[in-house]
């Protein structure tokens, strides 16, 4: 095949594929009943621990889109309609297997991916999702489950184009958190795991597990790793510039409107 | 297989350092020894092949026997009740979500009733199993080496019987003896006929055809449906029999 040709075709995939996305939009098989070009939206992950700044810059990210034109849907852990409340429960109760709560947060995800993610995307709106499956798969892991059976589990959801790893220490986590609610709540402590029973302790080392696994899937995933520490003002920046770049907004200014400015230090 | 599903669970798993992506883990071949004292008999079969008054025929003959055994159904945990009921009435499921919540019911019955049972001994009946998650949800469109995986975790039985009857035989059993047929068993969410009898005969064919595929891969013994009642279980329990050490559950014995 001569050189001419090769560019062509990636010339021709690159204008079917809008933004220039060469890899295919699902990590495997794809959804039953669904065709990949009907895709027109961007899909933003914004992964990171307890406490990493995730929901303040995703409110922040989408009022600055807004400004620019652009429609934007948001998805999160237990938010789907079908098993939000079933999953609540079972977590109060603390009263299920950890393969089972596995699968019924990946009943929770396809719902939101099926109803919610698709839909949005098939209009051409930004989808910024407050986690995505990597944290599914990371709990997961750190509970024992097989790591290439999570992978093979959610191989139907959608590859997004950009995915941000806010990453945050589990020590200014737990100060974070701490501030916000001034208690650390039964999981984000990873009480179930029997770690430790001293809180604090408890707290430390789960996310230090939950961290390492996020850096295997940093790897695999080709995460954009953002350093979660620095002000909410700093770490917006750098989101900006990486989704202007995507999306080719050409200015990256930006300033809240009063009520978001709280949040902007 | 409990290999298969300390592999998937590990308590240890945790502490292991992470390392390079592996590949695919096949499910638990069939020749594997078992790890457990217990032995999982199952019957599989589109609705209105006989299977349940089968399993019940052979459940009664070893109950009376004074064996030591527990018997089973597909969806008949409360954990994800509120779950299938809401999505069932709104009719909200997908294919990925019905099986999901299918998957999820079965991981805690597996987890907490069959395992345990197995592995203190007991010969578990089982009316249904994993198969009818393979055929039903990718008769409705669902990737089999996804369900395949989904389902990993699950022990593999010591005899699968596979009651088959020809399909208008099996589907007139079920529509002359109870006419209100529901959205998601009738396969209604397939659009395959807005006549919900008619439909329903459709999905029991695909859901048949799914069977009929896994006879050899999975080892089914394919039982005639259409034979009487009473000989047909008297072939039922011999090939128990020779598939099972009945022995080891009988009155007295330890596993």
């Amino acid at each position: 095949m001569s050189a001419g040709t090769k560019a062509a075709r990636r010339r021709a995939a690159k204008a079917r594929n809008g933004a220039g996305q060469p890899q295919p939009r699902f990590f495997g098989a794809s959804l039953p009943g669904f065709h990949e070009e009907e895709l027109a939206g961007s899909l933003i992950v914004l992964e990171g621990s307890d406490g990493s700044g995730r929901s303040t810059q995703i409110t922040l990210l989408t009022e600055w889109l807004e400004s620019q034109g652009f429609a934007v849907q948001t998805m999160g852990l237990r938010r789907s309609y079908l098993v939000a409340e079933d999953i609540d429960e079972l977590l109060a109760n603390n009263a299920v297997t950890r393969l089972t709560l596995a699968l019924m947060y990946a009943t929770d995800f396809y719902d939101q991916l099926e109803h919610r993610i698709v839909p949005a995307l098939r209009s051409g709106m930004i989808v910024l999702a407050d986690r995505y499956i990597f944290t599914l798969i990371a709990r997961a892991v750190v509970r024992g489950i097989d790591r290439e059976y999570l992978h093979g589990l959610y191989e139907m959801s959608l590859r997004p184009q950009l995915t941000f790893w806010l990453n945050v220490g589990p020590e200014a986590a737990f100060e974070r958190e701490f501030k916000k609610t001034h208690a650390i709540s039964y999981w984000e402590a990873g009480r179930d795991m029997s770690l430790s029973s001293d809180l604090y302790k408890s707290f430390i080392r789960y996310q230090g597990m939950v961290k390492k696994e996020f850096e295997v899937l940093a790897r695999r995933h080709q995460f954009i790793e953002v350093d979660g520490e620095r002000t909410v003002a700093e770490v917006n920046g750098d989101l900006r510039g990486r989704i202007a770049g995507h999306l080719g907004i050409r200015s990256t200014r930006f300033r809240p409107t009063s009520a978001r400015t709280p949040a902007w230090r | 297989m409990k290999k298969a599903l300390d592999e998937l669970v590990n308590p240890q798993a945790a502490e292991i350092e992470p390392g390079p992506a592996e590949g695919m883990r096949p499910a638990p071949r069939k020749e594997e020894a078992r790890p457990y004292p217990g032995a999982l008999v199952v019957v599989e079969g589109i609705d209105g092949s006989g299977k349940s008054t089968q399993l019940y025929l052979l459940k009664r003959w070893l109950e009376i026997g004074g064996y030591r055994l527990h018997f089973t159904e597909w969806n008949s945990s409360e954990l994800v009740k509120s779950a299938t009921k809401r999505g069932k009435q709104r009719r909200l499921l997908t294919p990925v979500t019905f099986s999901l919540l299918h998957a999820a019911d079965f991981a805690d019955r597996c987890e907490r009733q069959i395992l345990p049972l197995l592995h203190s001994g007991y010969l578990v009946l089982a009316d249904r199993y994993i198969y009818t998650a393979f055929a039903r949800d990718s008769a409705r469109g669902c990737g089999t080496e996804w369900l395949r995986n989904l389902y990993r975790f699950a022990p593999v039985p010591d005899v699968t019987f596979y009651f088959r009857a020809p399909l208008e035989v099996a589907v007139h059993r079920i529509l002359s003896g109870r006419p209100k047929l529901k959205y998601y068993e009738a396969g209604m969410d397939l659009g395959l006929s807005f006549d919900r009898a008619e439909s329903f005969r459709i999905f029991q064919g695909m859901i048949m055809e799914q069977y009929d595929r896994m006879i050899e891969s999975d080892n089914f013994v394919v039982m005639d449906g259409t034979i009487k009642v009473d000989r047909l279980q008297r072939k039922m329990r011999e090939i128990a029999g020779e598939r099972v050490d009945l022995e080891r559950y009988r009155p007295g014995k330890k596993p």
